[in-house]
């Protein structure tokens, strides 16, 4: 691996689902060496990308894992992980973004900014990550790359600048013209692999010199420099101007634009020279650790080899050859042999085989060092560990994880199925943070929670192809919860003295609703319940949130205010203000007007415009909110909020709806109270499996 | 209280009448360019909002995003315009009444009346009330548009729906033998009531073209948010 950090790139390439992220990383592997034969994503050959290895991401052409590879082009060494555009796996991009240092964010000429673009840029700007956007699919009907731009710049708020325009459009897009260096490109050979530099053509030469111009009135904001050159009417050397897009880009302050049609092969080796020349190497990035032994207090850590190390795993998988952990350096370097410490649990372990993945081939190397992405053999550890080495103890930030909100109950089919099922929940809860399991001691039942009906109807799949588990589902259940939408008074007596040691505790005070999810607040004085039974009490009521007396669903946004009690000396103990909390909670519970919340859903629909009617229909039949809807061309976009409960099934719908034209995409929003005769309903569902599990 | 406060303060109120804004067919909002006939039918709506009823807001003009932002200032405005309103009172009842706008942005080309009626027909189908009133703004009367409306009046009949539409004119034209100008006077019998916006020196008079009793009755807006002048 390359020592020199700045002939590193260690980028991402996310996008919204079909956007063309993964046939992208298949060309630039191709035109980098690294594979010999272009394979289409849903290609004809059956064989599917190089970048999507499961089975079961080549049969459904979507990118289901981050499969991390790399290549070198331009003697940079450039680390790539093709992540999933779905927005069920937005952890995995989530998780990709955290250990990059740049993004090359697609967008489709026609579509533009879709919803998973929004979400994908949201994402990018929480870890801060510098990007330069490729407008795809130059080659389709209806692209309009200088469009999407503007998109870019109005909808998500970038300052985006083209840095090419495009020589010709839709089925006559034959290149680019590069505004930097003012030369045009075409891309001949089968598989456009030879680049030919050429004047630019004759009729588009004003275009270029009036774009060239706006370029460079938005860079020249970034370079002092460039700036006296314009003013003094001098020739401008690339060099200048490419070291204002650099400071600009890194500094997410301005997004540089490219355009080409990765599928046709066109413009995607300028597009792997921007990355180069202005995505930033690991030493342009400032990344932050805490150091747990000092008050966790933030440390920078420096991309040297000779410091400690600290390395983050950030994606498990489990291969034939055991668990394999990706795993980003930031600081030191792993060597094989090397002693380092998980610092989640303190655990050492041996550093073993040391790997950097191309898909799903691996190259053993010797040494991970920092600023790279590569990955080892044989370590037992959860998603987003820390390790390092013996003489600090640091933990990278955790990274952003949201709760999942829809659960699904599974039984396997036989006792073989059994041990392969517990086999396979066990791997995929450590891979994924947002995929969880527990059994419900009430059924029996083994509940799995997700996303969304397509993450968890994945790992269903995943279980039967790669374990053999072959399970029944139940039907999808929602993740209710509970909260109170008033103040309410308590005053509760806990009294026991029947028999044994006697217990006596009071306390009294009031809940009310608030933002959080439990506050407790402490407003005792004068000793009227000794000190050394606060903490009880606020454990007593804790306890109370995790099946509301209402229907048993979690409770959430509580503040227990305590503001008075008392005890007894000889009977009052820790187990009794447990049980008066307890008891408090459920006395003030029914008169702080209890309500049920349900996830709603932020659901995005693209459809062509002579189902928009009907599209706004289906929402409309489901208790969804239509806020708004767009034509853009041929397509309407519309934006609703939907109950999670009515969206069960709903892509069956919509293809039969719009004749499979239309598609969606589902993400969660915020939980929001459930209206009177729907909370009946569940009330009633609940009752109904209260009394057949009896 | 506030939503009260806010319906009675509204421009619409001391204009049109807020009880005549659904009661009815037709209305327009007739304007040179830039006077301010969105931002006044915007007005319109939020009254029915505040009133706790659905809207369905088409722009031929803009897109979404603008649309609630739009509806959003015109919001605001409001409740600047009334004084102190405690602030996550106000940010509470936008909350609650936003959720029953719905913007829809067509290119003007391909308008088309059959998928209004596709998305209100999907209201009874569903049992939900209907929208009670429908903006439309951006429809060019400099041309032929009979055909829409009488498309529009069907839908009127057949889902007893108002609809407000924005109508623009033209600073060099003249004015019809009865007043009006010549874009409403080709659709007069379908409208039954008109506010014209014209601007006087720094402000905005809005003056009631056609509503029966009303008919002839001025007020003066202020241009930057479209409120009452006499009450300041």
């Amino acid at each position: 691996m390359i020592r020199d950090l700045e002939k590193v790139r260690n980028i991402g390439i996310s996008a919204h689902i079909d956007s063309g992220k993964t046939t992208l990383t298949e060309r630039i592997l191709f035109y980098t060496d690294r594979i010999h034969q272009i394979n289409e994503v849903r290609g004809k050959d059956g064989t599917g990308a190089v970048m999507d290895s499961m089975e079961l991401e080549k049969e459904r052409g979507i990118t289901i894992a981050s499969a991390a590879t790399y290549c070198e082009w331009d003697k940079h060494n450039i680390n790539i992980i093709d992540t999933p555009g779905h927005v069920d796996f937005t952890v995995e991009v989530e998780r990709s973004l955290r250990v990059l240092d740049g993004v090359v964010l697609i967008l489709c000429s026609v579509s533009g900014v879709q919803s998973q673009s929004i979400t994908v840029d949201q994402q990018m700007k929480r870890y801060q990550v510098p990007c330069i956007a490729f407008v795809n699919k130059c080659d389709r009907s209806g692209a309009n790359p200088v469009k999407v731009s503007g998109q870019l710049r109005d909808k998500l708020g970038h300052n985006s600048v083209m840095m090419q325009l495009p020589i010709g459009l839709e089925d006559k897009h034959e290149g680019v013209i590069d505004l930097v260096a003012m030369k045009a490109y075409f891309f001949e050979g089968d598989n456009g692999e030879n680049m030919v530099t050429k004047e630019i053509p004759e009729e588009y030469m004003d275009d270029a010199l009036a774009a060239r111009e706006e370029m460079l009135d938005a860079v020249s904001l970034f370079s002092e420099e460039l700036t006296d050159y314009i003013l003094e009417e001098k020739d401008i050397p690339e060099e200048v101007i490419m070291d204002a897009i650099r400071t600009g880009t890194i500094a997410r302050e301005m997004t540089p634009v490219f355009l080409g049609s990765a599928y046709k092969n066109k413009a995607v080796q300028p597009l792997l020279n921007a990355v180069i020349s202005y995505l930033p190497s690991p030493l342009d990035i400032e990344n932050e650790a805490i150091d747990l032994d000092n008050n966790e207090e933030a440390v920078i850590l420096e991309s040297e080899f000779d410091k400690p190390t600290v390395a983050l795993a950030f994606k498990l998988e489990d291969g034939q050859y055991g668990q394999l952990t990706y795993i980003r350096v930031y600081q030191g370097c792993i060597n094989k042999g090397d002693t380092l410490i998980n610092s989640r649990d303190g655990k050492k372990f041996k550093a073993g085989r040391l790997i950097r993945m191309h898909s799903s081939q691996m190259e053993d190397v010797e040494a991970i060092p920092a600023g790279h992405i590569g990955a080892m053999f044989g370590v037992d550890c959860a998603s987003g560990d820390t390790f390092v080495s013996s003489k600090i103890n640091y933990s990278m930030l955790a990274m952003h994880i949201m709760e999942p909100v829809i659960s699904l109950s599974i039984k396997p089919k036989d006792n073989k199925a059994q041990i392969n099922m517990s086999k396979a929940l066990n791997r995929f809860t450590k891979e994924d943070p947002t995929f969880k399991t527990y059994v419900d001691h009430e059924t029996g039942d083994t509940i799995i929670q997700g996303m969304g009906e397509l993450h968890l109807e994945v790992y269903v799949e995943r279980m039967k192809r790669e374990y053999a588990a072959e399970v029944e589902t139940g039907q999808p259940r929602v993740a209710y919860r509970e909260t109170i939408t008033r103040k309410a008074l308590f005053n509760y007596t806990h009294k026991k003295q029947t028999g044994g040691a006697g217990q006596f505790g009071r306390v009294a005070g009031f809940l009310e609703p608030c933002d959080e999810e439990f506050e407790f607040v402490n407003k005792i004085t004068g000793g009227r319940i000794p000190t050394q039974y606060i903490p009880a009490c606020n454990q007593g009521f804790e306890a109370c949130m995790d099946k509301g007396p209402k229907l048993e669903f979690p409770v959430t946004g509580i503040k227990v205010t305590l503001e008075d009690g008392a005890y007894h000396a000889v009977d009052s103990s820790e187990m009794a203000f447990k049980a008066a909390a307890r008891g408090a909670f459920l006395e003030a519970y029914n008169k702080a007007k209890p309500v049920i919340k349900e996830p709603i859903m932020k659901v995005v629909i693209e459809t062509p415009n002579e189902f928009q009617g009907a599209c706004m229909g289906l929402i409309n039949q489901r208790r969804g909110i239509i806020q708004g809807s767009q034509e853009e061309g041929v397509m309407s976009v519309i934006e609703s909020q939907v109950p999670l409960s009515d969206m069960f099934g709903f892509s069956t719908v919509l293809r039969s709806g719009t004749q499979g034209k239309a598609q969606f995409t589902m993400e969660f929003s915020s939980y929001k109270q459930v209206p009177q005769s729907v909370a009946e309903d569940i009330a009633k569902k609940k009752l109904e499996e209260k009394k057949e599990n009896k | 209280m506030l939503r009260k406060d806010l319906v009675i303060k509204s421009p619409v109120s001391k204009t049109i009448g807020i009880e005549n804004i659904i009661n009815g067919g037709f209305g327009a909002v007739i304007s040179r360019a830039g006077v301010g006939k969105t931002g006044f039918l915007v007005q319109i709506a939020l009254t029915q909002l505040l009133n706790d009823e659905k809207v369905l807001h088409v722009s031929l003009d803009d897109a979404m995003e603008k649309i609630n932002l739009r509806y959003k200032e015109g919001y605001t405005n409001l409740i600047d315009y009334i004084g102190y309103v405690d602030p996550q009172k106000a940010l509470r009842l936008w909350e609650d009444i936003k959720t029953n706008k719905v913007g829809i942005s067509y290119n003007e080309s391909s308008f088309d009346t059959g998928k209004i009626k596709d998305y209100l027909k999907s209201f009874k189908k569903a049992d939900l009330i209907l929208p009670s009133i429908i903006i439309i703004d951006g429809l060019n009367f400099d041309t032929d548009i009979s055909a829409i409306l009488e498309e529009l009046d069907a839908l009127n009949k057949e889902f007893s729906v108002s609809f407000w539409l924005s109508m623009q004119n033209h600073r060099e034209e003249e004015l019809c033998k009865d007043g009006y100008p010549i874009q409403l006077e080709t659709y007069k019998e379908l409208f039954e009531k008109a506010v014209l916006l014209q601007p006087i020196e720094d402000k905005i008079e809005a003056v009631i073209l056609k509503d029966g009793d009303r008919t002839d009755q001025k007020a003066l807006l202020n241009p930057a948010n479209m409120m009452l002048v006499d009450e300041y």
